[in-house]
């Protein structure tokens, strides 16, 4: 089911209205069973994925907690993320293992090729890396002793497929989401009226924006040996501001959701095309996964207190699983690279320390040359084709596209933008709080106005939805 | 009472905002989206309505000396008479079926002649990822408020289904609907799979296998195309219509000779099917599907039912005279 979907908009003020009418014990049975029918609308047979995931890691970290030796821990660790893993593995990477690492190097035939294909063409289900990153975060913890187990298989069941963030996050820790799935929650109009502006706002950024702002930015790049210098460097400027109204949009609406129903979510996003170095771009960028990945997968390896050299290759390693968590794509993996080389630069070859305004500058302009050049290779279908788009966009080689700008679609653009600006480390909807009710009541008049009557109509539900 | 003010003022300002919508966006969308919409808003007056997918259209090949559309071949016949055509690529009957219950409520004409296109009815077409915005033009065939069918386009309240997943379930339609042979054509995937004229390489053997996938399927009264014939039948049944159902031409001499008989047997038979039903409940059927040669197809590298201006005009004069005796009939009716 669709955020922005007229079923989820049906779904979610009864799942609403049941939660606050039933009695406080059996509320987390109607969140475990909506949650199952948000996943089960798109499609029934991948339930069995997360129940899969869900079982093997409920058993898996009752294991953990309650064996004494190390050895049987590491073992059961080891399970859980061969299972998890597993799953990501067969349903995301063997494809692209096959073709674009095996192949080359082993040299398959046609025919082994084709019967591949034909036993691989299936659908890549929803939100698989969120919720296996979740569940395996889970075990990380209880192994780690950082979390007591919980007993109640279903209620398990719920922290893993909680539907508001199931599909595309926020990525929760177990010890921040768990216990306010099953705490008392009474009716708050404040809730009600934070949730509220929180799904309105992220409907219009991801409507409004993202959904304009997409079939510009497919002509573009579908189209880049056509396109000139400018139109090129307009399409990776556009799908910077697309992916992220995209995925702050999804993320809004999914936190907004969970607060309608008293629960608060991290956050995901902030303003992070203003950073001033990498480094601080994934402290605003997709919060829940680079905190996951520093906490499951940096410190693990180490962390800060390795030596230079060692210190080096685990950023080096994070960035690049990052990028290929992404996606099954060698661009993923270049995305993830141009990161982790700047991120390392930053560190050692320029620190940039200066808080002068002209340095600041110079390190915004930096940080988005990175950001948006590496957004490139994000987008692009292969590696030759973000290398061709970059150097016919530097050389400016092509004849132009023929290409529509909405004039009035462009300003909603701009309005998002500038408040994005304007409202840097500080929410929209705190500031709407703080105007008067009629300038308050006539922006969600609007705003619901834009939503209804300028939505985009493509046809590609989140971006964030494939990886 | 202080929810209740917030909640007029938002609907106020909504209402003030949804007067001004339609001038400035709603039009430009529509003639985007649903110029199926506009064809419609703008039939006044009129005798019969021609509707039909691209079929309809010339071919603009050079050699061509009659550039006209069926429909106004088939006006030709009938001077008295005022024709409209609505005509859009990959239309079928699932969209004219809408299209008919706009004139439901309008009541411009009484007289329809509605193109069966037998690919129409196969899973190629039923699963093309030319349906999600198909589906989502069928929004607008309706009088609701213009603010609130760009609401539903906006919440995707049609069929909005990926590319991929309608590939998915063509797939699947092609591996497990049966046909009626022996194996190894007892299903489109298997027969495809049939070496013929070579691997899949040479162009020969890939027409071949699209002739299988276009027309191997066996029809009945589940099928999707069928139960919106069906639901047209009713709504003429129920508004006093005359439909005239027009059996477009397929090149059965090219399904032969790369194929063979057993697809040719099947797609006669499928064709009979729907002469037989059809007709049985009161409509006029215009078979055309051995009508025109191969040599009157335009499109040669894959199956399609558009034809020169001799194939145009075969089509035109047989669907003339199935009208003429559908109107006979109807005034017959009238007179007793």
């Amino acid at each position: 089911m669709l955020f922005n979907s007229l079923p989820f908009l049906i779904f979610l003020p009864t799942v609403v209205l049941l939660y606050y009418l039933l009695p406080h014990r059996t509320r987390w049975i109607l969140l475990l069973a909506a949650s199952y029918i948000f996943y089960g609308y798109w499609k029934v047979e991948y339930l069995s994925l997360i129940l899969a995931s869900t079982t093997v890691d409920y058993f898996v970290a009752r294991y953990i907690h309650a064996t004494p030796s190390r050895l049987h821990k590491r073992m059961g660790l080891a399970v859980s993320l061969i299972t998890n893993l597993g799953l990501l593995a067969f349903f995301k990477y063997s494809g692209w293992f096959i073709e674009d690492v095996l192949d080359p190097v082993v040299g398959l035939t046609d025919g082994q090729l084709d019967s591949f294909r034909k036993a691989w063409d299936f659908l890549l289900p929803v939100g698989i890396s969120f919720y296996t990153f979740q569940t395996l975060g889970y075990t990380i913890d209880v192994y780690f002793g950082k979390a007591v187990p919980e007993k109640n298989p279903l209620k398990f069941a719920l922290f893993v497929s909680y539907f508001p963030q199931l599909v595309a996050g926020p990525i929760e820790r177990f010890s921040h989401l768990h216990q306010q799935l099953f705490q008392r929650v009474s009716f708050e109009y404040a809730n009600l009226q934070q949730g509220g502006r929180l799904i309105l706002y992220g409907l219009f950024i991801k409507m409004c924006v993202a959904d304009n702002v997409s079939p510009i930015v497919d002509q573009i790049f579908g189209h880049s040996a056509e396109a000139d210098g400018i139109q090129l460097a307009a399409g990776m400027l556009l799908f910077g501001l697309q992916i992220y109204s995209d995925f702050h949009g999804y993320s809004l609406i999914a936190i907004g959701t969970a607060k309608l129903l008293g629960v608060n979510l991290m956050d995901n996003f902030n303003a992070p095309y203003t950073s001033l170095s990498i480094r601080e771009f994934w402290g605003r960028w997709h919060i829940s996964l680079s905190t996951w990945f520093r906490d499951y997968l940096f410190i693990p390896l180490g962390g800060s207190k390795a030596g230079m050299t060692k210190l080096a290759i685990n950023i080096l390693i994070v960035f690049l699983v990052s990028g290929l968590w992404h996606g099954a794509n060698w661009t993923f993996v270049v995305w993830g690279a141009m990161h982790g080389l700047a991120y390392l630069a930053e560190r050692w070859l320029f620190p940039m320390r200066t808080k002068s305004r002209v340095g600041s500058a110079l390190k915004w302009i930096w940080t988005m040359v990175i950001v948006f050049f590496a957004w490139i290779f994000f987008r692009s279908e292969s590696v030759a084709h973000g290398t061709d788009y970059i150097m016919q966009m530097l050389q400016n080689t092509g004849d132009g596209l023929t290409i529509e700008w909405d004039p009035f679609l462009a300003s909603i653009v701009g309005i998002f933008i500038l408040s994005d600006l304007l409202f840097r480390n500080r929410s929209i909807h705190v500031w709407l709080e703080s105007t008067s009710t009629l300038i308050r009541w006539s922006v969600y008049a609007l705003l619901l106005f834009f939503i209804t009557g300028f939505a985009g109509t493509v046809q590609h539900p989140f971006i964030y939805f494939q990886f | 009472m202080k929810v209740l003010i917030k909640g007029i003022w938002l609907l106020l300002t909504l209402l003030l905002l949804a007067g001004i919508y339609p001038k400035h966006a709603y039009e430009q969308f529509v003639a985007e989206h649903a110029d199926q919409y506009l064809q419609v808003q703008k039939i006044k007056d009129c005798d019969v309505i021609y509707l039909s997918a691209s079929s309809n259209f010339a071919s603009g090949l050079a050699r061509e000396t009659d550039p006209r559309k069926i429909s106004q071949m088939i006006a030709d016949h009938f001077p008295a008479l005022q024709f409209e055509a609505i005509n859009k690529p990959a239309s079928h009957a699932g969209i004219h079926v809408n299209l008919l219950e706009m004139f439901r409520e309008n009541a411009e004409a009484e007289t329809f002649i509605v193109t069966m296109n037998l690919r129409s009815f196969g899973p190629d077409w039923i699963y093309s990822e030319l349906e999600t915005p198909l589906q989502q033009s069928t929004l607008f065939y309706n009088n609701r408020l213009p603010l609130i069918n760009r609401a539903l386009v906006s919440l995707r309240a049609y069929d909005d289904q990926s590319t991929e997943e309608r590939h998915a379930q063509r797939k699947s339609a092609w591996a497990d609907d049966p046909l009626p042979f022996d194996p190894p054509q007892d299903n489109v995937t298997d027969w495809c799979a049939v070496e013929k004229w070579g691997d899949w390489r040479n162009p020969k053997r890939q027409l071949a296998d699209q002739f299988i996938k276009q027309y191997g399927f066996v029809l009945d009264a589940s099928n999707p195309r069928v139960k919106d014939f069906d639901r047209m039948s009713a709504m003429a049944e129920e508004e006093g219509w005359t439909m005239v159902f027009n059996i477009l031409a397929e090149n059965l001499e090219t399904a032969d000779s790369l194929v063979g008989k057993d697809l040719t047997s099947l797609m006669r038979r499928n064709t009979q099917w729907l002469v037989d039903r059809y007709e049985e409940k009161g409509h006029e059927l215009v078979n055309n599907l051995e009508q025109v040669s191969h040599a009157h197809f335009t499109d040669k590298d894959f199956p399609t039912e558009h034809y020169d201006d001799i194939g145009r005009r075969i089509i035109a004069d047989n669907v003339a005279e199935g009208l003429a005796r559908a109107l006979a009939q109807k005034n017959s009716k009238n007179d007793n």
